[in-house]
């Protein structure tokens, strides 16, 4: 008989909903690893090396915490990664390497990579992995998984999306998080079909649109660049868009799972030209990673009128590193406020809210600023 | 014309090259001056703050050529790849940008191309034809040049092969051949050096480890100077190829070398955020466990102190005296 194995997957953000999901259509069973903490923390940066990046680290302790609580499981754990100049292609062996110094045996690594040259290597590489990961089943069940996953992921965007559009104009304080709570819950535990999750997302949608707020207000507009991780996972960016959010400002994150999912996997050469186009002069080589995509996205938000921008990023990661000195020559040009908060294991969060409240607090002079400018100058007119 | 070559990152690989094209095209070579104070604190000023110490360093040469009034180009090329789908760290690939970012005003005077290396000789004739054309040179001399060019890089190579380092090359650069004929001087302890080229040679950067070291009766071997056919079947151990070639030079080559019988001991040196530095170390930490060779990790930023330095690589030359039986270092 095979051992009946429990798969574990690095979570991130809102969309481990969908990842559950995946799973459980594919019959297996699958434990979530809990938000960032202080344990899980600790046991991640005692394990990984000093110099890795923080994503590492974090993701590191999730699974060892899970490991040691379930000793009697065999695990598979899933680790996405992709072949490049950023580190995130190597983390699986390392992570294979670790849990195995440490004593553990009772698990397997599945690393699903992106196809890599050569080619004659790479696919049948791919289709193995992939395999892997899904095991045995009829194709349309394998199917069916990715669709529902993708649907959830996409369910679940929007309702980010609600909610950080209504935490700075509702009327009550918090009624618009508990709206988004509530409908969260229910797409998480929404029955595995397209039509039920279609129909539970337009219901909570409008609940949602019935919290109290106001409308047709002029919020100064913070887009949010960096590394897909940081950005993505609320547990270690310290929730950066709610504590936004709240600040009265409007949010607005360039990274989602489905924008980055179709630019990188379905739409690659697509998204590379056109990131070689708009980051002329300032970055003209592919560095991997997130990098080129915080440069660009910093010069669309300006083109797109917003009035600042905050780049995440993990402490030492290689290509943000780049993009932090090549976004101050872009703030300069573009005349667009830039800040770079880099995260690690010592972030602390008071330290932290002071900063993005003394930049939020500029933004809004400087719009004040410019406003006051126009009236001025109308005033002068008439 | 004087060219200017920063004396940081890949020029303690391909240094023989570079100086081979421009004096075939006619052109002076003007070195920087070995890494000093002055030339850590301008690139600190100018990088931005959490790079590694090493790029930090490269901007501190490019400024000080940069400020050097009859230097007509400086020379800051992007090294996309050293060996087929083996490339270099982010950093690096993004290395003309990034000067081209703190230098903003002397971007005009910055010549940068990109270049594929160790893939055959069509892509290192497109890489020189584009700087030849920038400086004026017909397509028939850059011809003559890039062959001049790779007979400089595979002398510089036979000299590696031989043991001797990269630092005798730069010094002997107008003579290979006669370093080659030199004989590469035993000592009684052997102790291997696994890192990027650029942290190990840059004497200031880490306290000086070759000199103390051979002060100590020790010869000291760098991973550059092994074939990479010797350590090709570590891939098995890392299950993955490193993406990095010269990671994987770090990594494989210093488990070649604690699997060496007459290798007494591995250190590693890098600088401190490198993140590549991270994995090679960390895996031949654990390689380290099965071998029981001695290892130790120099990690080196702008605020390291030499003398803890030289405290720490006399513990370990005490350390490999004890597992020889010499007894400590009498004091």
């Amino acid at each position: 008989m095979p051992r009946k194995v429990t798969y574990v997957f690095p979570r991130m953000g809102y969309s481990y909903a969908a990842f559950e999901s995946f799973f459980q259509i594919l019959g297996y069973d699958v434990i979530t690893p809990e938000p960032s903490n202080s344990q899980t923390l600790k046991r991640g940066v005692s394990n990984s090396p000093e110099g890795m990046c923080f994503p590492f680290k974090i993701l590191l302790g999730q699974f060892l915490k899970v490991l040691e609580e379930n000793p009697d499981k065999y695990f598979k754990i899933v680790s996405l990664e992709s072949y490049g100049p950023c580190r995130f292609g190597y983390y699986s062996p390392l992570y294979a390497k670790i849990l195995k110094d440490r004593g553990f045996d009772n698990f397997e690594i599945v690393n699903v990579e992106g196809i890599y040259p050569p080619w004659y290597r790479g696919i049948p590489r791919f289709f193995k992995k992939l395999i892997k990961l899904i095991g045995w089943h009829t194709p349309w069940t394998g199917v069916k998984a990715f669709l529902i996953a993708g649907w959830k992921v996409y369910a679940i965007e929007q309702l980010e999306r609600k909610l950080y559009y209504l935490i700075p104009r509702e009327k009550i304080v918090g009624s618009a998080e508990k709206a988004f709570n509530r409908a969260f819950e229910r797409i998480h535990h929404a029955p595995n079909k397209v039509k039920a999750i279609k129909e539970v997302l337009n219901e909570e949608l409008k609940r949602m649109d019935s919290v109290k707020h106001v409308e047709n207000v002029e919020l100064p507009k913070v887009g949010l660049v960096g590394e897909a991780y940081m950005l993505m996972d609320y547990s270690n960016n310290l929730e950066i868009e709610k504590k936004l959010a709240y600040m009265g400002v409007d949010v607005d994150r360039s990274l989602w799972v489905t924008n980055w999912t179709l630019d990188r996997i379905i739409k690659t050469k697509e998204h590379l030209n056109h990131m070689l186009e708009v980051n002329k002069g300032y970055l003209d080589f592919f560095i991997g990673g997130d990098g080129q995509e915080s440069i660009m996205n910093t010069i669309l938000y300006k083109q797109k009128g917003f009035d600042g921008v905050i780049q995440v990023l993990p402490f030492g990661c290689l290509p943000e590193t780049v993009a932090k000195q090549i976004l101050s020559n872009v703030s300069e040009d573009y005349d667009i406020p830039v800040l770079s908060l880099s995260f690690d294991e010592q972030t602390g969060e008071a330290g932290f809210i002071t900063r993005i409240e003394a930049f939020v607090d500029m933004i809004k002079d400087r719009k004040a600023a410019k406003v006051g400018k126009k009236k001025s100058t109308t005033v002068a007119s008439q | 014309m004087k060219i200017g070559v920063p004396r940081g990152l890949y020029f303690y690989v391909y240094y023989p090259m570079w100086y081979g094209f421009f004096k075939s095209l006619g052109h002076d070579v003007v070195l920087s001056v070995p890494t000093n104070k002055d030339i850590l604190n301008l690139g600190v000023s100018n990088a931005v703050d959490d790079i590694c110490i090493s790029v930090k360093v490269y901007h501190g040469h490019v400024k000080y050529l940069l400020d050097k009034r009859n230097v007509d180009y400086v020379f800051v090329p992007r090294v996309v790849s050293e060996d087929k789908y083996r490339y270099t760290c982010p950093k690096l690939a993004a290395m003309p940008d990034l000067i081209k970012s703190a230098f903003n005003k002397d971007s005009e005077r910055i010549l940068s191309v990109n270049m594929y290396m160790n893939q055959g000789k069509k892509p290192l004739l497109d890489a020189f034809g584009k700087i030849g054309e920038k400086l004026g040179a017909s397509v028939k001399s850059v011809k003559k040049a890039v062959k001049e060019a790779m007979g400089y890089q595979e002398k510089a190579v036979k000299c590696l092969r031989k043991g001797h380092n990269f630092a005798e090359i730069v010094k002997n650069i107008r003579n290979l051949d006669k370093l080659f004929d030199e004989p590469v001087k035993e000592r009684r302890y052997n102790v291997a050096l696994a890192g990027f080229p650029y942290d190990i040679y840059d004497g200031y950067m880490n306290g000086d480890v070759i000199k103390h070291l051979e002060e100590a009766n020790v010869r000291v071997v760098i991973t550059d100077m092994l074939n990479p056919k010797l350590y090709k079947h570590y891939t098995k151990y890392m299950i993955k190829d490193l993406f990095w070639h010269q990671a994987n030079v770090a990594a494989k080559g210093g488990m070649y070398y604690m699997d060496s019988k007459d290798i007494d001991g591995v250190i590693t040196v890098s600088s401190f955020n490198c993140g590549i530095g991270a994995i090679y170390e960390k895996l031949l930490d654990l390689y380290s466990k099965e071998t029981n060779k001695p290892l130790m990790h120099i990690v080196v930023d702008e605020q390291t102190g030499d003398a803890g330095l030289v405290t720490r690589i006399e513990a370990f030359i005490d350390l490999i005296r004890v597992k020889r039986g010499d007894g400590l270092v009498a004091s």
